[in-house]
Parts: structure tokens; sequence; C-alpha cells
């Protein structure tokens, strides 16, 4: 089993940013943190398999509609922050 | 739980009676004749009502039947062995409709539609537009909301029932923003519209199911009274819960088709002799039988585990329903292929004792309609692969109410589905569990590396290849999975009837079932040995003389009114 990241030493935004680019098969740095997801072209089917990344990486449950309710890198970077807050 | 199931299926067999007797108003004689009109047979729709049909569709803690999702699947199959166009018809769409509903709804509303259903009225689900096939996520039919009132612009198209629905589970677009929150159900009640607020569009002919209604519905701008299921914004989410269900049991009922086609095609064989000998008496007649049986029972051992995971495990169903819809309809439609050609020049006439044949034939691939395609299924797993790879397929014995169709299960919880839950899987796992058993079988054991291998290839995934860009080789992955899912489904089920001592416990079933998957994992199917067709073969005679049906638990069919 994959150890869970210590989210006091990873920065969640870059980590999101890093997936999000994965798919997008572009740099995370030119992405924009405020344009809507699908607009960058993030299918939303896709999308809710982020949920199984951020359940592994960070050891918490979260909803796989997560990145439909907070659509773009700034709101879903928030959401999980909070998750996580509320998680410990 | 299963004694009622049972009662249910029987008795909807039992009104339907012997459909090769010529003097039976519903057999399939008249049904035919019904088909050639391009009707659906009023007796047939008039014995759906005096059995309830509609019922099957409400659960039970709101006053309907409706308990276990494998169980739903059986009650069906008696309407689908003898015409399809009359299960789709008459109301299996007003199930696809309710299920919106039954996730969504407001407990107002689902009491509503629950005495609509009650009182035989129809719900007609009207999601799909031609411009945009299975990508729904772009249906631009327009809504715009203004408290329980909406102005409505665009169209729907090869719609069942749209016309004689009493009401629609509308699917529309409430945003002009891209992504997953821009649609929403309504519920459409026509009693309340005005006159000239909707306008249909010219009946849809098609190839098959040529007795239902399908036709389309077009708004001009029309206000409409149209009350929303669940929030604004939640259509693409309530669909894709609704449709794990669907994806399940449409399939199920299905399976209905192929058991006939297995009596018709035994029945001639029996019956009809060629270059001195009885057809049934040529080995390629009967392994091509066997194998369709063989393949009858595989998706039978799906669609039925898969029912049952989401009662058990609500969580994890999206990429199994999904691949119970991909390989189910393929499953049947190759059999009835094989089947076929077997039943040679007969196939086609369209009068005779085996005419229908043709018609089951002709039906089977619309049975669909509307309704996901290869394709979109596919699409639905694939993204998912990665992350199943990493954690759902681990070894793990199955919980006792998985395969055991006897077996009590838990209410069917519809806020607990989820889009894309990819923790451990008891389906998948059954099989690897065999696999590490001390006396496991070579073919298991096989199957089980086989799995592993597709765990290692998708944990490559990256990229595009997770969205509708992927390659044909990723599709290909998506299609293992459905097999692999396959084979640990009837793996589970002939060990949990290992103790009993029937048919499906055997040894020969259960070989027969496993290389018939690894040959389309390989592509390249041989055809069953002697040593296995025939005691399948065996059984299939025993079940079509003694009118039993050719699903994994036979009940009677075809018997005539006492």
């Amino acid at each position: 089993m994959s150890t869970t990241l210590d989210t006091n030493r990873v920065e969640l935004k870059p980590w999101l940013a890093e997936r999000v680019a994965g798919y997008l098969e572009i740099e995370a740095a030119g992405l924009d943190s405020t344009a809507p997801l699908a607009e960058l072209g993030l299918d939303s089917v896709y999308a809710l398999t982020l949920c199984g990344d951020i359940e592994d990486a960070f050891g918490i449950e979260v909803e796989p509609t997560l990145a439909w309710d907070y659509p773009t890198l700034d709101l879903l970077t928030e959401a999980l922050r909070e998750q996580l807050g509320q998680s410990r | 739980m299963k004694e009622s199931a049972v009662d249910r299926e029987t008795e909807l067999e039992r009104r339907f009676g012997d459909p090769f007797d010529d003097d039976n108003p519903v057999g399939f004689g008249a049904l035919l004749a019904a088909d050639e009109r391009a009707e659906l047979l009023p007796e047939g729709e008039r014995l759906l009502t005096e059995w309830g049909c509609n019922l099957e569709f409400v659960p039970a803690r709101l006053g309907g039947n409706w308990r276990g999702v494998d169980e739903l699947g059986r009650r069906l199959r008696p309407v689908f062995r003898r015409d399809p166009a009359l299960g789709l018809g008459y109301g299996v769409t007003s199930l696809m409709a309710s299920v919106n509903m039954w996730v969504a709804g407001s407990m107002e509303q689902q009491r509503g539609l629950a005495a609509e259903l009650r009182m035989g009225h129809r719900i007609a689900v009207a999601f799909h537009e031609l411009e945009h096939g299975n990508d729904f996520l772009r249906n631009a039919l327009r809504a715009e909301l203004d408290g329980d009132r909406a102005v409505l612009t665009g169209v729907k198209e090869v719609i069942n029932n749209v016309e004689r629905a009493e009401s629609l589970a509308l699917f529309a677009r409430t945003s002009g923003d891209a992504g997953a929150r821009s649609h929403s159900v309504l519920w459409l009640r026509k009693k309340q519209l005005s006159a000239g607020r909707l306008r249909y569009l010219p009946r849809f002919r098609t190839s098959g199911m040529r007795g239902c209604r399908i036709g389309g519905i077009a708004f001009d701008g029309s206000e409409v009274p149209a009350e929303l299921v669940g929030a604004a914004g939640s259509g693409v989410e309530t669909a894709l819960r609704g449709f794990q269900i669907t994806r399940t049991v449409l399939p199920s009922m299905a399976v209905g088709v192929l058991d006939s086609a297995l009596h018709i095609v035994h029945r001639f064989v029996t019956e009809r002799k060629l270059y001195g000998h009885r057809v049934s008496d040529l080995p390629h007649a009967r392994t091509t039988l066997a194998e369709a049986f063989t393949d009858l029972l595989i998706a039978d051992c799906l669609a039925t585990s898969a029912a049952r995971l989401l009662h058990l495990a609500p969580r994890n169903c999206a990429a199994p329903a999904a691949a119970v819809k991909y390989l189910v309809p393929m499953l049947l439609q190759d059999a009835v292929q094989d089947l076929s050609e077997v039943l040679g020049a007969r196939f086609y006439l369209r009068e005779g004792p085996f005419a229908a044949f043709g018609k089951l034939y002709r039906d089977l691939p619309v049975v669909s309609l509307g309704h996901a395609g290869p394709t979109a299924c596919l699409l639905t797993i694939i993204p998912q692969l990665p992350a199943l790879a990493r954690r759902a397929w681990h070894p793990e014995a199955p919980p006792a109410a998985l395969f055991d169709t006897e077996a009590e299960l838990p209410r069917l919880d519809f806020a607990r589905l989820s889009l894309a839950g990819t923790s451990a899987d008891p389906l998948a796992a059954a099989l690897l569990a065999e696999a590490e058993r001390v006396d496991a079988a070579e073919p298991v054991r096989e199957l089980a590396g086989q799995w592993r291998a597709l765990a290692a290839e998708c944990s490559l995934l990256s990229g595009s290849e997770l969205g509708p860009a992927a390659s044909a080789e990723t599709f290909e992955l998506g299609e293992r999975y459905a097999l692999l899912l396959a084979a640990s489904a009837c793996v589970g089920i002939w060990r949990q009837q290992r103790g009993a001592s029937g048919f499906l416990g055997s040894d020969e079933w259960i070989h027969a079932a496993l290389r018939r998957l690894s040959g389309r994992l390989r592509g390249d199917a041989t055809p069953l040995p002697e040593q296995l067709a025939e005691p399948l073969f065996a059984e299939l005679t025993r079940r079509v003389g003694e009118r039993e049906s050719c699903s994994l638990h036979p009940t009677p069919v075809f018997r005539s009114a006492p």
C-alpha cells in the first residue's frame, strides 16, 4: 500500500495542478488556476477519477463529484484543504 | 426472497402460456402479426396490466414490488422471451425514467410517481438527442428555470412512448457552462400543460422493436410547469446513478431473448433431418447450441452478480454496471447470430413455426434503444482503470449474499450509488480469491494471472488515454476488464453452488464458461471440445424437453395454461 502524503510538506495546489496537467498533457505551470476545468479541456468523466487519486494520496474519502462542484484549480484546492483540515 | 421471485416470474409465464400454440392469443403467432403491423399486441399489453407490471418498477418502501435488482431482471424475462418490443413498449422505459425519481426525487415526488405508475400511467425518458447521442453532457435542449415553471427550447428524439406517456422525465440544459453541473432532470406532467405547448415529431421507424411507439418532442420557447427532480445542475449526477441500475437490469431482462432462441433452435434441430441425420445428431449443431447455452449462463452470472453488488457495495458499481451493459448484449447477440446459422433458411422466413426467431434476432440489438452503447460503456470504465488496478482488484472472499440468489439482500440505497468508486470490488475479488486456493483449477489460475497483467497495463495509462481520445488498445483494456469480471461472476456462483448437487456446481459448465471467456480474451475462440459440449447439450436438451428456462436457475417456461 502506498503511504499517504504528509500534507504539511506537500503543497496541495501544485499537486492538483500536476494531476490535471498530466491528463491534459501540458505543463502544470501553464494552467490558469481560475479557469473552469471543463473549459481547460478536463473531461467531466475523467474528473470523477481525481477522487481516487486524492483518496490514495491523502488517506481521506472524497465525493467523486468534488471537481464538479469546485470546478477551478483554486476552488478545488480550497475545498480539498478544508476537507483535510476537517479530517484531522 | 427467491420463492417470491420465482412465483412472480412463474405467474407471468403462466399467464403468457405456450407461445408455440397457434391458438394462444398472446403466442408467437399473434405477436408476429402485430409486429408486421408495427403495433404492440393489445392483448399483450392488457396481460401486463393485469399482472401489475408497473408495480415492479416501484420500490417496496413506496408500496411497489421492487426489492432486489436481480429479481427485477428475472421477473420481466417472460415478456422478453416472447416479445422484447412488448416489454420495452409497455413500460420498461417507464422504469428507465423512474430511476431518476428514486435516485433524486423528493418524497412527495416519489409518492406521486408511485401513484401514477400504480394507476397504469407511463413516464417517458426524454433524454436522448440525435445530435449528441451518448455524449449527453452536450445535450442542448434548454430549460430556463423560473420557480416551478420553465421555458423549454429544443428537441428530444427517438423517445419511446413520448406521445402516450402521461409524463416525461426530461433531461434539460439549465446552464450554458461546459461541464457536468449544467443539466437538470425535470418532471413534466402533460395534464398540467395547456394546448400547443409541445410538438410531437413524426414517428421514427426502426429495424427491430417495430411495434414500439418511438417518437420525438419539440419545444419552441414553450413555457411549461416543470418540477426539478433533485437540485438544479444535478442532472448528470442523477442520470449516472440511475444508469448503474438500468445498465445492469436491462441486459438481465434481455437474457430472456437468448433463452427463447435456444428453445426454438433446439426444437428445430430435433425435428429437422439433413444429410440422412437429425440435425441434433450432428456435432457441429450440438456444439453451437452448447456454446450458446454456455454464453447465456455467463451473461446471467454477470448480470445477476452485478445486480446484487448494487445492494452490497453501492459505492463500487459504476464500472461493473458499465461492464454488464458492454458485455451482456454482445454475448447475447453473438450467440443468437451463431444460432441463426444453425437455423439456416428458416432464419429469414417470416412465416412458419420458426419465424419467431427472426423477430427476436431483429429486436435484440434494439433492446438497448436510446441507452448506452458499447463505446459509452467503455468510456465509463477506462478513466477508472488506473485507480481500479491500484485499489480494487485484490483477492478476498466474497460476502455470502453476492452469489447466493436465495440470500437476503440489504435494501438498495439509491443515495449511496457513487459515480466513480474504486475501492475494493467484491465481485472482482472472487476470482482472485479462488485462484489462491490450494485446489484451484488451472483455468482459474490462468485467468487470475491475466487479471494481474491487466492491472499492470492499466497502471501505465495516463493523459489522453483516459478520455474519449483513448487508443484502440486502451479500449481493449476495458473489454478485458469486462470479460474478467464475467469470469469472476461465474467462478463465484460455481463456488457457491459446489455444496448442492445441481448442474451449477458441476465442473463441466464452469470449464466451458471459462474456456469461452479465455477464448474471447485471446481473440481466438476455438470450439468447445466434445467432453465439455456434450454435458451442456444434454442439460440444454433436458431443459427444453421439460420446458424449463436456460437461465442460471431453471424456472418453468412456455407451458400451456392449465
